[in-house]
């Protein structure tokens, strides 16, 4: 069967930097391809070129041919007949793919506007079809995208690409940003309109376990080239190149992990947890009961994971454990401290002994200073030792995050996300914190660097010791790095144990519907779980 | 819709409340006693008792405030000590000049500013795009009443094609195509700061809104380049941009009194200027509440309009 | 994903974090920075050296000298009292050169704590906001007349007209910056680890909003000279015989057609002042943005 879809030879060139080098791809009627890659293979891109929505600057050469007609270099208004009419996309953000100040029908009438329907009244009706068709109710039409919520947006982001009936679908990383239930929910939709449609799909991905939900074939891509290109099955069992068995060897796996060897920590019995907490409950602006009755403790020299969703408090949750945020009601100790009632200059003393990482690895360095000066701010902070003295020991922890002198004199910008982390997780440690808080360290990162950062991580806590608040929404990175397991939802602990028992027989339903909702990196199993009606629909 | 216009209106009559104590209390900190001007250099004391009891000035500050007050509606504004007549028909045979000039500069502004700034954001043209940054540098660059005595020189005395200040003996409606030759200057002088400003402001942000996600969602469907630009970019940056015209009104407001005086334009910001050089403490009053008065109003109705363009202000929902 | 290109590339907004100290100063040497400079570096020192380069004393009414147009003894001529129109030009560059010196730094340092103030207390800062919109929209002019009724015309009410301008520039300069730092995850990790609020300001915030700060002030310098030169304009600022650029200027009209010069001089340099500081602050702001695009 000729390919409805076929790249041959693409080049992408911008000032500066080829993103996309000689790429060729095809793509089936109704066969689901997943593109993967990290980031800089130049995945978006190709999306952005088949459709002819590259900026000025882009110099694109190759050959698009889209059943039979040539895509490249065909003239505006030609290329406009074929955007939504025969390709579509989707991408990532649903909250900014929307217009804001528009109604969604309206939204979507625009689309069958482009496409000739004339009539107000037909486009009316036929909005209203197509957002109940992806699960919204119909009245719902007049209201405005900031009136619904994530997962909501994307499907009706799903009814605007679909409006005008293309063959077509290019889906950018369609469930990214949402949170894993709904992502479960909407990949459910994705498979249904697919198959309804017979669409043939380009799914744009980094994360493995929605390959193996979803696709027919795999293109695995890396620095603007595809590198192979396997059926589903094939590639997960048995990659032929290099850098895609590191790739799907750096995929966290829940319930494969060993258990991090519990050393019980030969510190007295009777030392104080590094935090606890008691029917913890904190109200601030805009959020009541962000957290709700919470009760947990981490032990000096554990790690704790804190798995949930977003609005589950878990972030929240980590700011009290810093005394960013002050009980409501309940108590918060840190080494034994109680929080509440404790001066700023008493809060100092206490916050000398806690590290902290974030998430964001673009904004977690100070731009102006270089990588030296910032692991040496905690330390100027709290006047430790002499100013020689102090750049020796920030060096120390430059080797232990494996970076070099060299790394040390440069300015964030000059480093990877990855390195950037390194830098953060250095400047974290460099006062020897008995606990480290780590939000969402890794979820902005690669797959492979993500596992490097994990495995340096481990390391880190094996020899220094602390104990660690570590708080994440991926539930097989938490089933990698965590000791004990604490579940929230909606500012409410549901489950708290060991890792391997929560997450392999959790009591809680909420921690079940968590799991299955997490799609395996494994086509076998996805698909043994599909059989067993085990997976959510798109309701 | 309404209920947002009525949750407004206390704080507005507020603000023109203690704006009128305040302008009020302040004028009469003045050093001086008007009856004694009023009066003249060699007037009796007797005379000068006999135009204090007129105007009320010795009665207690607060009674002569409410009285003040209580004039206002019935527009009994006074006489003024200066130029003679009533305050109430001096400020309404301005207020017309005024108004003509105001409404033509800001028709003009907006014009200008959503032409060229739709021009501006869209063209991928460098020269374009390097001449209106000039133009536009110039036009906020250079002060309005400098500009004013440039054109002066230029059209009126150089090269004499318009007149160099006044209106139309006549009257303003007595001949249109006249009283456009003794418009032009003026209107332009007072939109230009106004204009660019505004122009800037609608090329940087649709520049901006062009690079928002949803933008390329609407494209990728296939819907026009033309339609993406005008229905759904430049839309969305109309609320913003009425708030900045809304700031913008002070300015205008400011410049009146500029290029009135410049033009020697018969209206309401020439009478200020006259008001305020010579002393005529009366007429600066009114002036000075009329002023906040007309700006607080138009404050008000920039915010009305802006929520009536963008729905998250009036629902009041946040992402 | 960015845009298809519907307009040029640039990036607005600030696309790109602080280019850093590095950069910035090379703005002032090249293009729009460089011409920007020399407009005004030219006018400030010919005020300066005015006593000494003015070839006449600016209240110095000389014999048969009537409305004489430009020439060489009088570049640019003579008024209508036959005083030389350059001399006067010239003192009167330091009206309104005195006014920025005094005024500017004043609003600034002022504006900047009532700023620093309002981004750290709550209540304060709600009214703050409302307070600073509201005097930034109202016309400079019409509150210099109110300034004026009151305190009589002269140098003061200007000086108090700009400083109040300014205020609520810098205020709101300083405390959406010091607001937006405190957010960053790099100020919220120093502060968990045990940064006291001080140091944040003193070691994240201050080197963070200098940029911001000093292209402000040159756009302050340029509204100084604007309000300055038509408070004078219009008879409110500067009291006669002492010369002004917008004395001179206003006393030049009534003159056009006989001696032209008369009107053009002051207008040139108060142009140079006022479209200077605008293309310094220009400059800077370019050169803040795209590290290096100046233009």
């Amino acid at each position: 069967m000729t390919a409805l879809l076929q790249i041959k030879d693409l080049t992408v060139r911008f000032p500066g930097v080829t993103a996309v080098r000689d790429l060729a791809l095809e793509l089936h009627r109704d066969e689901v391809l997943a593109v993967v890659g990290e980031s800089g293979s130049g995945k978006s891109v190709t999306a952005l070129a088949v459709l002819g929505l590259l900026p000025r600057t882009a110099a694109v050469s190759g050959s698009i041919v889209l059943d039979g007609q040539e895509l490249l270099g065909l003239d505006e208004e030609r290329l406009r007949r074929v955007r939504g009419a025969r390709i579509a996309l989707v991408f990532q953000e649903p909250s900014t793919a929307l217009n804001p100040v528009e109604r969604v029908g309206w939204q979507i009438g625009e689309v069958l506007r482009a496409h000739g329907t004339a009539s107000r009244r037909e486009r009316r009706e036929r909005a209203a079809e197509l957002l109940a068709q992806v699960g919204i109710p119909p009245e719902r039409a007049r209201d405005y995208p900031h009136q619904f919520s994530g997962g909501q947006k994307q499907r009706i982001v799903l009814a605007l690409a679909l409006a005008a009936d293309p063959d077509v679908l290019i889906a950018d990383e369609p469930t990214t940003a949402l949170d894993v239930t709904v992502q479960a929910e909407i990949l459910a939709l994705l498979r249904e309109l697919q198959r309804d449609r017979e669409l043939a799909v380009l799914l744009i991905t980094h994360n493995m376990g929605v390959v193996a939900d979803l696709a027919d074939r795999v293109a695995v891509m890396r620095s603007g080239r595809v590198l192979e290109t396997q059926d589903v099955h094939r590639i997960f069992a048995a990659p032929s190149t290099p850098y895609a068995r590191r790739l799907l060897a750096s995929v966290p796996q829940l319930g494969v992990q060993d258990p991090p060897a519990l050393d019980v920590p030969a510190s007295a019995p009777k030392s104080p947890p590094a935090f606890a907490v008691t029917d913890l409950v904190v109200d601030y602006p805009g959020h009541p009961a962000a957290l709700d009755r919470v009760t947990l403790s981490v032990a000096p020299g554990e790690v704790l994971g804190i798995v949930g969703e977003s609005g589950s408090g878990k972030s929240t949750l980590g700011r009290v454990a810093t005394g960013r945020l002050r009980p409501s009601s309940g108590t918060a100790r840190l080494f034994g401290t109680d929080l509440a009632p404790l001066r700023r200059s008493d809060l100092r003393a206490l916050r000398r002994r806690v590290g902290v990482v974030h998430q964001d690895p673009a904004a977690s360095l100070d731009p102006r200073r270089t990588v030296l000066e910032s692991i040496t701010e905690p330390l100027d902070i709290h006047r430790v030792g002499t100013p020689a003295e102090r750049v020796a020991r920030a060096e120390e922890l430059l080797d232990q995050v494996a970076l070099t002198r060299d790394h040390g004199a440069r300015l964030p910008r000059e480093l990877s996300g990855g390195q950037r982390q390194r830098v953060a997780l250095a400047r974290a440690l460099v006062l020897e914190p008995a606990l480290l808080l780590a939000d969402e360290p890794t979820s902005a990162l690669d797959v492979s660097v993500q596992a490097t950062v994990l495995e340096l991580f481990a390391e880190l806590q094996r020899r220094h010791g602390f104990a660690c608040l570590f708080i994440s929404h991926d539930l097989a990175v938490v089933d990698q790095v965590a000791d004990r397991v604490a579940v929230l939802r909606s500012g409410r602990l549901l489950e708290l144990g060991p890792a391997d028992q929560v997450l392999t027989r959790p009591t809680s339903d909420y921690t079940l519907e968590l799991l299955e909702s997490v799609p395996l990196p494994d086509p076998e199993a996805q698909r043994a779980r599909r059989a067993a009606g085990r997976l959510k629909t798109s309701a | 819709m309404t209920l947002y216009v009525l949750r407004r209106l206390p704080s507005l009559a507020l603000v023109l409340l203690v704006s009128s104590i305040l302008i009020f209390a302040v004028l009469r900190l003045v050093p001086g006693d008007p009856a004694e001007s009023l009066a003249g250099a060699d007037a009796t004391p007797e005379a000068v008792e006999a135009i204090r009891r007129e105007l009320g000035l010795d009665r207690p500050w607060a009674a002569q405030y409410l009285a003040w007050l209580g004039a206002m509606p019935t527009f009994d504004l006074g006489r003024s000590y200066l130029i003679g007549g009533t305050i109430d028909s001096l400020v309404a045979d301005a207020l017309g000049n005024t108004l003509l000039l105001a409404t033509s500069a800001l028709l003009l502004a907006v014009l200008t500013a959503l032409v060229l700034g739709t021009l501006w954001a869209g063209t991928r043209r460098a020269w374009l795009d390097h001449l209106l940054t000039g133009v536009n540098t110039l036009a906020i660059g250079v002060p309005t009443f400098v500009m004013g005595v440039a054109l002066i020189l230029l059209f009126g005395v150089i090269v004499p094609v318009l007149p160099s200040g006044g209106v139309p003996r006549e009257g303003l409606l007595a001949n249109p195509s006249i009283t456009f030759q003794y418009l032009l200057m003026p209107a332009v002088c007072l939109a230009l700061p106004v204009g660019a400003v505004l122009t800037r402001y609608v090329a940087e942000s649709l520049r901006t809104e062009l690079a928002q996600p949803y933008i390329v969602t609407a494209l990728a469907a296939g819907v026009s380049r033309w339609r993406v630009l005008l229905r759904h970019a430049l839309r969305n940056v109309l609320p913003t941009s009425l708030t900045v015209l809304g700031l913008q009104t002070g300015a205008l407001l400011g410049g009146a009194v500029l290029v009135e005086f410049t033009f020697s334009w018969p209206g309401l910001g020439l009478l200020f200027e006259r008001a305020i050089t010579g002393r005529d403490y009366p007429v600066v009053q009114v002036l000075l509440m009329l002023s906040v008065a007309v700006f607080a109003i138009l404050q008000l109705l920039t915010d009305v309009a802006h929520a009536a363009l963008d729905p998250r202000v009036r629902l009041g929902g946040a992402r | 994903m960015s845009a298809p290109e519907l307009g040029t590339s640039e990036p607005l907004g600030d696309a790109e974090p602080d280019q850093g100290p590095r950069v910035r100063r090379g703005a002032l040497l090249r293009g729009r920075g460089l011409a920007g400079l020399s407009l005004v570096g030219v006018v400030v020192l010919a005020g300066l050296l005015a006593p000494l380069i003015a070839p006449y004393s600016p209240q110095e009414q000389l014999p048969d000298a009537n409305l004489l147009g430009a020439s060489a003894g009088h570049l640019f001529g003579t008024d209508e009292v036959n005083r030389d129109v350059f001399s006067r030009v010239l003192h009167g560059i330091r009206a309104d050169l005195l006014v920025c010196l005094i005024a500017v730094p004043c609003g600034a340092v002022l504006g900047g704590l009532l700023g620093l103030v309002a981004s750290q207390y709550g209540p304060a800062d709600v009214a703050a906001q409302r307070a600073f919109d509201i005097v930034l929209a109202f016309p400079p002019i019409i509150l210099g007349i109110g300034i004026a009724a009151v305190t009589g015309v002269g140098m003061l009410p200007v000086i108090c007209v700009v400083i109040g301008a300014e205020l609520p520039l810098f205020g709101r300069l300083v405390r959406t910056a010091t607001l937006k730092v405190r957010e960053l995850p790099y100020v919220d990790a120093a502060e968990s680890m045990g940064a006291t609020r001080a140091w944040v300001l003193r070691k994240h915030v201050v080197p963070n909003i200098l940029d911001a700060v000093i292209v402000q002030l040159a756009l302050s310098a340029s509204m100084a000279v604007f309000i300055s030169s038509a408070m004078n304009f219009i008879g409110i600022g500067v009291r006669p015989p002492s010369p002004s650029l917008g004395g001179v200027l206003a006393d030049a009209m009534a003159q056009l057609g006989t001696n032209d010069m008369y009107a053009i001089g002051p207008l040139l340099v108060i142009v140079m002042l006022v479209l200077g500081f605008q293309l310094i602050a220009q400059a800077l702001l370019a050169e803040r943005r795209h590290g290096g695009d100046a233009s």
